[in-house]
């Protein structure tokens, strides 16, 4: 059983003409890492926000873990909560993801959402901040920080919930290159780990050290590709 | 190929006068951004936490609101006053402007009152003292205190996260989108040189483009709460 699986999907933007993503097929091996690229606009965030269920496909369907997911299924607030329990999501822009009083409450809220104990959701908390080496920011606002630190509370707060697939959109984007070592390093040790990674980039020295597959978005027609490890769809 | 008059320098001499309302309209929301940054990084010591302080704040209110006797109204003048007192004077300024509208708006509403009804002016004039100085307490609390001490205060007492949750979200709102409107009307400024007819529409422009901004923003930030597990049942912060 493959850790996400896309038959046939077409999305179209509600009251657009042409699609965005049309009848893709794609497969994702739990452990694996994706590298989707294509020039701006050609659907990579689209992408991203069907494998996380916040658009479902017009039509072909989209499974997780052997479970068809729908608009339905996820009305369900504890399917709900499973489901994104398992798969973290770093956005493009790390505005919209900070939206608590300080970073600590930021990197807190995952878990409390999931209603983890207290005393876990502080260690977690903890243990991001450090990783993150954002400790000395944890009673600021994050709305204050610069990009790049908005960047490291976002992926801590994605990660403070231990994700099994971590989706990435544009993550090297805006990052100086210390942070960019800094990333590139913490998702090799990700996959080390077992971790699903998929991930939208430019980065083409990232893109060879991690990628499994690659898929190339193209308006109108989207190919397949592989790198190292062929896989067949 | 560069065009060719992008390979030349241009000669261009402004007419006078313009640009006056830009920089205003500007000048204005950095002001009022400004100010905003500014309260969340201040943290004067302060002599009471922020919980005891809103307590205190929201006893001494009631207190005034209720109370009849003089003393009373008196005494929390006098307490006012102290506080005050021990602000930097540009505060103090900002302080009594609030509260000096709110009571100036508050005599408008009951001037008719006052006039038809010569007997009821003592205690009309008191109201009008009361939300002077209400306002005042409320006024300095907000001066002393950081946003983010004040959920975190309302947090302790137990006031239910989706309301903590609404103001902080409103507040990095403000931020964000000051921020938006004072980056837009910059560079508005620095293209728009000399006399510009249409500056109305390019302010409305302006406010066109915070408003697609803001509500999309708002859309991607609701899911980003779903992608972290929310799911309209807030768990307590
Ligand atoms: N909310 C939306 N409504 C309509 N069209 C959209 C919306 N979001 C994106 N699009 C369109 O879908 C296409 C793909 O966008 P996107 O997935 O963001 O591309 P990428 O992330 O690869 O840059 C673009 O042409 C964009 O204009
Ligand atoms: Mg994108």
């Amino acid at each position: 059983m493959s850790c996400m699986e896309l038959r046939n999907v077409s999305y179209t933007y509600p009251g657009e003409k042409m699609p965005v993503i049309n009848n893709l097929t794609l497969q994702i091996e739990k452990g694996t890492c994706l590298a989707v690229r294509g020039d701006n606009g050609s659907g990579k965030t689209t992408l991203f926000r069907l494998l996380n269920g916040l658009a479902f496909p017009d039509t072909g369907r989209y499974m997780f873990e052997g479970t068809v997911i729908t608009e339905k299924y996820l009305k369900n607030n504890r399917a709900s909560k499973a489901f994104h329990k398992k798969i973290g999501y770093l956005f493009q822009n790390p505005d919209v993801m900070l939206f608590n009083g300080t970073v600590y409450d930021e990197i807190a809220f995952g878990p409390r959402q999931m209603g983890l104990p207290d005393e876990e959701t502080d260690r977690r908390t903890r243990d991001c901040l450090q990783l993150f080496g954002i400790g000395h920011l944890a009673e600021k606002a994050p709305y204050h920080l610069s990009g790049g630190q908005k960047k490291r509370v976002a992926l801590a707060a994605v990660m403070a919930l231990n994700p099994d697939v971590l989706i990435l959109d544009e993550p090297m984007a805006g990052l100086d290159a210390g942070s960019r070592a800094f990333l590139h390093d913490f998702l090799s040790q990700l996959k080390k780990a077992g971790k699903t990674l998929i991930m939208a980039t430019h980065d083409e020295q990232l893109v060879r050290d991690l990628a499994d597959q690659v898929l190339v978005m193209e308006m109108p027609n989207m190919e397949m590709s592989d790198t190292e490890t062929p896989e067949t769809v | 190929m560069l065009p060719v008059w992008m390979e030349n320098t241009d000669s261009y001499v402004p007419p006078g006068g313009g640009g006056t309302f830009a920089v205003k309209t500007i000048r204005s929301i950095s002001a009022a951004v400004g100010k905003l940054q500014f309260q969340q990084g201040r943290e004067s010591k302060p002599f009471l936490p922020a919980a005891a302080r809103l307590l205190l704040l929201l006893a001494l209110i009631l207190l005034l609101s209720l109370s009849r006797h003089l003393l009373v109204l008196l005494a929390c003048t006098a307490l006012a006053m102290m506080a005050l007192a021990a602000l930097p004077p540009d505060r103090i300024l900002s302080v009594w402007k609030s509260a000096l509208a709110a009571a100036l708006l508050a005599f408008l509403v009951l001037l008719p009152a006052m006039l038809l009804r010569p007997a009821g002016r003592g205690n009309n004039l008191i109201i009008i003292w009361k939300i002077f100085i209400s306002v005042q307490m409320v006024s300095i609390f907000n001066h002393t205190t950081q946003w983010n001490r004040i959920t975190s205060a309302l947090r302790r007492l137990h006031v239910p996260g989706v309301f903590i949750f609404t103001i902080d979200i409103s507040l990095k709102y403000i931020v964000l989108l000051g921020r938006l409107i004072n980056d837009l009307l910059t560079s508005y400024l620095l293209r728009a040189v000399g006399k510009n007819k249409q500056k109305y529409t390019s302010v409305g422009g302006v406010m066109g483009v915070v408003f697609l901004r803001g509500t999309e923003m708002n859309r991607q930030m609701y899911e980003a709460m779903v992608c972290r597990g929310f799911t309209d049942d807030y768990e307590g912060l």
